[in-house]
């Protein structure tokens, strides 16, 4: 009795791997900040108590601060593959997939920029 | 077009029953949420470029549309988050696990465990809002 053995080469991780365990490992981390967040803001404290100086008490500590950033890290990276993994079943095309991933990229960079600018800045006073 | 209408007629003639109806809920929940999402870190990013304006966006928030609005919205968070670790578990921790009928059962018990935290918290933001907006309970 004859054993046949083959090798098989894995092949190398390529981006829509990356990209598929991205959002299987931030899904981990966002289940605590995310949920957090929303059981925290919208039930516990509730729109109506949240105004300008709330944000500023809020911000007052490192602490949030840091919470904030990551959720504006990795939510919103999570959310945007999203939305390029949804538009991939619908735009089949190389041409077309490269400009949608190009305006999610400016998309992504853009609002990220925004959020940390108005993150690091902090409450400003009304003037 | 013709992609648009392909996929789209996939996505609607295709019967894999708890599986695929999970799909559709968890892509359409992820959607939502992302859209949300934009527009939460701008109206947040107001406290730094536009004080002035901030409360005017957090009035809009207040209303009701938007107090019904939030109950969905917490509903697409709630869901996309238990089925995204249903997911999650399954390709990383027990891929081995993967069969039709533990997903339709695991599907099932994401639903179950959703409604057991969106009825709860729903109903307190849905107090909040009357008790602000109409002046119940005492408000």
């Amino acid at each position: 009795m004859t054993t046949n053995t083959r090798t098989i080469q894995k092949p190398k991780p390529n981006f829509e791997t990356k990209s598929w365990l991205f959002m299987r490992y931030s899904a981990i981390l966002l289940i605590p900040l995310v949920f957090g967040h929303l059981i925290l803001q919208d039930v516990i404290v509730g729109v109506h108590r949240i105004d300008l100086d709330y944000v500023e008490m809020r911000w007052a500590s490192i602490g949030w601060r840091i919470y904030d950033a990551l959720l504006l890290a990795f939510a919103f990276a999570h959310g945007v593959n999203g939305i390029r993994q949804v538009l991939n079943d619908f735009i089949q095309s190389d041409r077309g997939r490269k400009f949608m991933h190009w305006g999610l990229f400016l998309l992504w960079l853009i609002v990220t920029a925004i959020g940390t600018i108005a993150l690091i800045g902090g409450v400003r006073p009304i003037s | 077009m013709s992609n648009l209408k392909a996929t789209l007629t996939g996505y609607a003639s295709y019967r894999g029953r708890e599986g695929h109806y999970s799909f559709l809920l968890h892509r359409i929940t992820g959607l939502g949420t992302a859209l949300f999402l934009i527009i939460h870190i701008l109206d947040t990013s107001f406290v730094y470029f536009f004080p002035d304006l901030y409360q005017h966006a957090i009035n809009l928030y207040r209303s009701t549309l938007f107090g019904i609005a939030e109950v969905g919205l917490v509903f697409c968070v709630f869901f996309h988050g238990v089925n995204g670790l249903r997911v999650a578990f399954f390709d990383l921790i027990a891929p081995r696990l993967w069969s039709v009928p533990k997903q339709r059962f695991s599907t099932k018990i994401t639903l179950l465990i959703t409604l057991l935290m969106w009825i709860p918290a729903s109903a307190i933001m849905l107090y909040n809002m009357l008790y602000h907006n109409y002046g119940w309970f005492g408000g």
